[in-house]
């Protein structure tokens, strides 16, 4: 492919990449490693991992506003605004670069081989236009640059190469929870988590201060700024904050030209480029396209089927706490999961639904965090000397099982622009309609009782039960679905557009189904697979020119 | 910054956090660690978008008594008194009295060792796991 022009100055660029979370990330470290002027914008900043509490008293106030992971309660300039009145769930994400790996658990999970396959195996949804085999190599690849600790050999998943890091310690809450679940004889393996046990490849090891949710202050954890961005500077990628893109421009022929973004100083600038791949998230990725209008492209870009902002897919959360009478250090991290079960994550029709969850125990935190949900209940049920003791019953003594719950692909469950919400630019920001399905009503019904029965066995002398958490939507996918067909996806399994060759999307909206599992290390390897195939094609693809 | 609390703003809130957080259990109470003093400045420092709700709220019950104040709010004012509520226990659980108290240590950089075999492995409660084989679904030919 030859060069679409020189970089200086923001006239032209070989590849614009839009958003610099996980899968933007991948894309410019591959991509500028291999030669390609790279130019990538993101509308957050560059966050000091000074900036993170975690390792300061005011760590779980500063966690409710600053660090909280719902742009709509954070409200920060780089944030923009999301319509949730029609949603069950709220969206979950982090506006910087690094994207959401900033706030992320770091949790890392493959899917598995019957994910890939749900319309195959159970009759519903869709199968993606790979396997999990096709996908294997790439998996291995992405966990080896970012760092993945965990332990070999767990049945749930087809066997494969050893993760490159040892597993983290699993604590007094995950020794606990692994009790409960042999007495129960049901399956639970250490977890993997993209937090380096050892120091590696310039991170820190992780100390277990269990602060991952809020970000890392000792520079530990994988988030996407610390681990492809210093090699992808030193390769004369071109990284832009602050650049709030309001429309994705396309030519005569229907080729993508670039973008138009908004900076800081309220400035509308165009960033050219020969190829356009969009990163921004299942929300932001949808967002952009449906803002992106033209006369070829009334209904938005890459729009032709209709699909763009439809079948989105949040993964409803729900848990069971624990609280046992013995002190277990349940602020210890890392947060982070210590164990996870997959003991009924594959469809068995008898339970009447299909699918699954993955279940996972993360440790509680402080003190002030139990106190978050007591507004409006009668004083003396939370406060005065019952404050006191539930305190020194609860802190240090609980634990949850958290259930992740496979949500499945509907059109009803989008992604519109809101007719009057704008960000603070200006622009049409985003509103969510998202209803949980029957199926996974039933889904999660079934898990709770299960973990009910788990924490049980562990020995836990109450529970509480959270049937859904608002606050759940870390995991957005499916809004603008790959597939074979283009009257039916939006992108190819190259990640490439139907209606505009030349325009790429590698983030989580371009999931067929969303599995019961963390979804980032499934990111990160389809952007891989895809980028890599870029990359060997080159000379094949069209540019702008 | 300047909080703008006055004395009588001060006096109201210290007497709601000791509705809220009493001397019980061990424990002392808010007043008595100065949750309304340099406490408070911390915490609306940290959080300044609490100071807007939090002064609503304490005007809004100048001159009740301190129980009485908190069980208002609590019925009428959902989000002064959040913010109320909020900077009295967060103040309290930032002291370092009150955290050796319940034996928190804050989050914590504890030290392990990644090469050590882990006990659940060394005590074999893992084998038992893999000893049942594989539980996901291949995928179909």
């Amino acid at each position: 492919m030859a060069s679409a022009g020189s970089d200086r100055r923001g006239e032209s660029a070989d590849v614009l990449i839009i958003g610099a979370g996980a899968s933007g990330s991948l894309a410019a470290k591959h991509l500028s490693e291999n030669g390609f002027k790279v130019v990538c914008l993101d509308q957050g900043p560059w966050v000091d991992n000074k900036e993170f509490a975690g390792a300061r008293p005011e760590w779980e106030l500063m966690a409710q506003k600053r660090w909280h992971p719902n742009p709509n309660v954070r409200d920060l300039e780089n944030d923009y605004p999301v319509d949730t009145s029609e949603s069950d769930v709220n969206p979950l994400m982090y506006n910087a670069v690094g994207g959401s790996t900033i706030l992320w658990a770091a949790h890392w999970q493959r899917f598995m081989p019957s994910d890939f396959r749900v319309k195959t195996l159970d009759g519903v949804a869709d199968d993606w236009p790979f396997t999990y085999e096709e996908l294997e190599p790439f998996y291995e690849q992405a966990e080896e640059e970012i760092g993945v600790s965990g332990l070999a050999g767990d049945p749930a998943f087809p066997p494969g190469k050893p993760l490159p890091l040892p597993p983290l310690p699993i604590g007094k809450i995950g020794m606990k929870a692994a009790e409960g679940m042999n007495k129960l004889g049901w399956h639970w393996w250490p977890g993997p988590n993209a937090i380096p046990s050892k120091s590696y490849r310039g991170r820190n090891a992780c100390v277990r201060r269990g602060t991952c949710l809020t970000g890392c202050p000792e520079g530990a954890k994988a988030s996407m700024d610390l681990v492809y961005w210093p090699a992808s500077l030193k390769n004369g990628v071109k990284l832009i904050t602050g650049a709030r893109v309001k429309e994705v421009l396309v030519n005569d022929r229907g080729l993508a030209t670039g973008a138009v973004y908004i900076d800081r100083q309220g400035r509308e600038r165009t960033q050219k480029a020969g190829i356009v791949i969009v990163c921004a998230n299942g929300i932001g990725t949808p967002r952009l396209l449906l803002l992106s209008t033209s006369k070829r492209f009334p209904n938005g870009l890459a729009n032709s089927s209709g699909l763009v902002g439809k079948r989105l897919m949040m993964h409803p959360y729900a848990a069971v706490t624990g609280v046992f009478e013995e002190p277990l250090e349940s602020w210890l991290g890392p947060a982070g999961q210590t164990i996870q079960s997959m003991q009924f994550y594959e469809t068995d029709k008898s339970r009447g639904f299909v699918r699954g969850a993955k279940w996972q125990v993360m440790p509680s935190g402080g003190p002030l965090g139990m106190r978050a949900a007591y507004g409006g209940r009668p004083l003396e049920e939370a406060w005065g000397a019952n404050l006191h003791r539930n305190t020194k019953r609860v802190f240090g003594h609980a634990f949850e099982w958290g259930i992740i719950a496979e949500d499945l692909p509907e059109e009803s469950n989008r992604v519109v622009l809101d007719p009057k919400l704008t960000d603070s630019d200006g622009i049409p920001a985003p509103k969510l309609i998202y209803k949980n399905s029957e199926n996974t009503k039933k889904l999660i019904d079934f898990h709770l009782a299960r973990a009910q029965e788990a924490m049980k066995a562990a020995g836990a002398v109450s529970m509480t039960i959270t049937p859904l958490m608002r606050d759940c939507g870390w995991h957005l996918m499916g809004t603008a679905r790959m597939g074979e067909d283009p009257a039916s996806s939006v992108i190819d399994q190259w990640g490439k557009a139907h209606d505009v060759p030349n325009l790429f999307i590698y983030d989580g909206s371009t999931f067929v189904t969303s599995s019961g599992f963390n979804p980032t290390g499934t990111i990160c390897a389809v952007a891989l697979r895809c980028v890599k195939h870029l990359i060997a094609n080159r000379r094949d693809q069209e540019i702008a020119a | 910054m300047s909080t703008g609390l006055n004395d009588d703003d001060r006096k109201t809130f210290a007497g709601i956090a000791d509705v809220l957080i009493p001397a019980a259990e061990g424990m002392p109470a808010a007043s008595e660690i100065g949750i309304q003093g340099e406490i408070l400045d911390k915490v609306l420092g940290f959080r300044p978008d609490l100071r807007e709700n939090l002064l609503r709220g304490l005007r809004a019950v100048k001159g009740k008594a301190a129980r009485e104040a908190a069980e208002f709010l609590n019925k009428t004012d959902g989000t002064a008194f959040g913010a109320i509520s909020l900077a009295a226990s967060a103040g309290y659980y930032m002291d370092p009295k009150v955290r050796k108290l319940i034996g928190y240590p804050g989050q914590e950089n504890r030290p392990y060792n990644a090469d050590e075999t882990p006990e659940y492995v060394r005590n074999g409660m893992l084998k038992v796991v893999s000893d049942r084989g594989p539980i996901y679904k291949p995928t179909p030919k």
